[in-house]
């Protein structure tokens, strides 16, 4: 099983990788959606990043910004799943 | 700056917002293009009625060619409708079935090939289908869609779509628009006409269109006004009642499906106030409370249209030299 320092790496690589950013610019704490790095699309695939990496699926009523909305969250929300 | 009023888009002097439509349509028709008329594609819906109605009236109901095209999955009120409109105003119709073409495209089957991945005991001969936004417009996070599966005996069924197969289902039913718009712009060059095109201003600015679709059009009438702004307009030229009652649709999907639930998620009069208020610098506190809702409220639909308007920036873009 991944260390929770692994897991966030993954995350924030994808993340850097899927919107060509400047690893410097992303912290935990950045709020993806609001300072643009992700759109619509860009959350769908992050969807299936995260089923396809951590084997985690995200039903409708979980598509909630306390779950998606930076790299923090997206780790509590992994842990809960897992 | 007006304080902002639930009256602040109502149209005072709609003649004059006609007369300068139909001025410019004129102008813009015979000068800019050089074409001695309008070819249309008719829905039975607002926004085609209402630039029908200007079109007939820019050039005269004989040069006005009203196209219907519905396919399998259109429903029949549409032609009723639109036959009903296009009489009213004496335009003369033709109907362009274009189910063959879709056909020929692999449309359907493309289409219910993603729909079954997702929902794998997906029957189209029987089941209905359609996508939608389930999400409150009002969350902070962008919307995702869910296909929809509703069974002969009532029974739905619904799932989050992954990217793939969302991108299938919307890239194959795309070509209902781009077949419709390759038919208007047939009988446009036929007729040495200029293609009108419906959309408006929402849709326009929030894309909710088809590049090289309903988006391909030679000039946009409406493409400056507010859903509720058509509606004032649909009633001042005679549009029929039933044609101003009906509910939008997208007409697109085997299942019934509102444009609000689709990909407004709210209503038009709630949105075209909000919309305004955003893209005029109203502050938040202010719009809320005209509103009934919060400020936060208030601030997370601006951001959800900021979003919007980003990620459709693709639709709106001509080809880069």
């Amino acid at each position: 099983m991944l260390t929770q320092v692994e897991t966030k790496s993954k995350i924030k690589d994808y993340i850097i990788n899927a919107t060509l950013s400047d690893n410097k610019t992303i912290s935990d704490d950045t709020l993806i959606f609001e300072t643009g790095l992700l759109d619509s699309m860009g959350l769908l695939f992050l969807i299936e990043f995260l089923k396809e990496e951590f084997n985690v699926v995200v039903n409708d009523d979980e598509l909630l910004p306390e779950n998606f909305e930076s790299v923090n969250s997206i780790i509590k929300f992994i842990e809960g799943k897992l | 700056m007006k304080p902002f009023s639930k009256d602040i888009l109502h149209l005072e002097n709609i003649d004059e917002v006609c007369n300068n439509i139909i001025t410019k349509l004129k102008s813009d028709v015979a000068q800019k293009l050089q074409r001695r008329g309008a070819v249309i594609g008719i829905s039975g819906g607002i926004d085609s009625s209402v630039c029908m109605a200007l079109s007939a009236k820019a050039f005269g109901p004989e040069k006005v060619t009203a196209i219907m095209l519905p396919e399998q999955d259109s429903s029949d009120d549409s032609k009723n409708l639109a036959l009903k409109l296009a009489n009213k105003f004496n335009v003369k119709t033709l109907e362009e079935n274009i189910t063959k073409a879709l056909d020929g495209f692999g449309c359907y089957e493309r289409r219910d090939e993603a729909i079954a991945k997702v929902i794998t005991d997906f029957d189209p001969k029987v089941d209905k289908a359609k996508i939608e936004i389930k999400q409150n417009i009002g969350q902070n996070i962008p919307a995702i869609f869910s296909v929809t599966v509703i069974k002969p005996n009532g029974e739905v069924v619904s799932k989050l779509l992954p990217a793939k197969e969302y991108l299938q289902i919307v890239a194959s039913t795309n070509f209902k628009q781009r077949s419709r718009m390759s038919m208007l712009y047939y009988h446009a060059e036929r007729l040495h006409c200029a293609v009108i095109g419906t959309p408006n201003k929402h849709e326009v600015e929030q894309g909710f269109f088809v590049k090289y679709g309903d988006g391909g059009a030679d000039v946009m009438p409406i493409g400056h006004l507010y859903k509720t702004q058509v509606y004032q307009l649909a009633k001042h030229l005679g549009v029929p009642q039933e044609i101003i009652d009906r509910t939008p649709t997208t007409d697109t999907y085997t299942a019934e499906q509102t444009q609000e639930d689709f990909f407004y998620q709210m209503p038009f009069k709630e949105m075209d106030l909000i919309w305004y208020g955003w893209e005029n610098n109203y502050k938040a506190e202010e719009v809320g409370k005209v509103m009934d809702k919060s400020a936060q409220e208030i601030e997370n639909i601006y951001k959800s249209f900021e979003r919007k308007k980003k990620t459709t920036e693709y639709l709106r873009m001509k080809p880069i030299f």
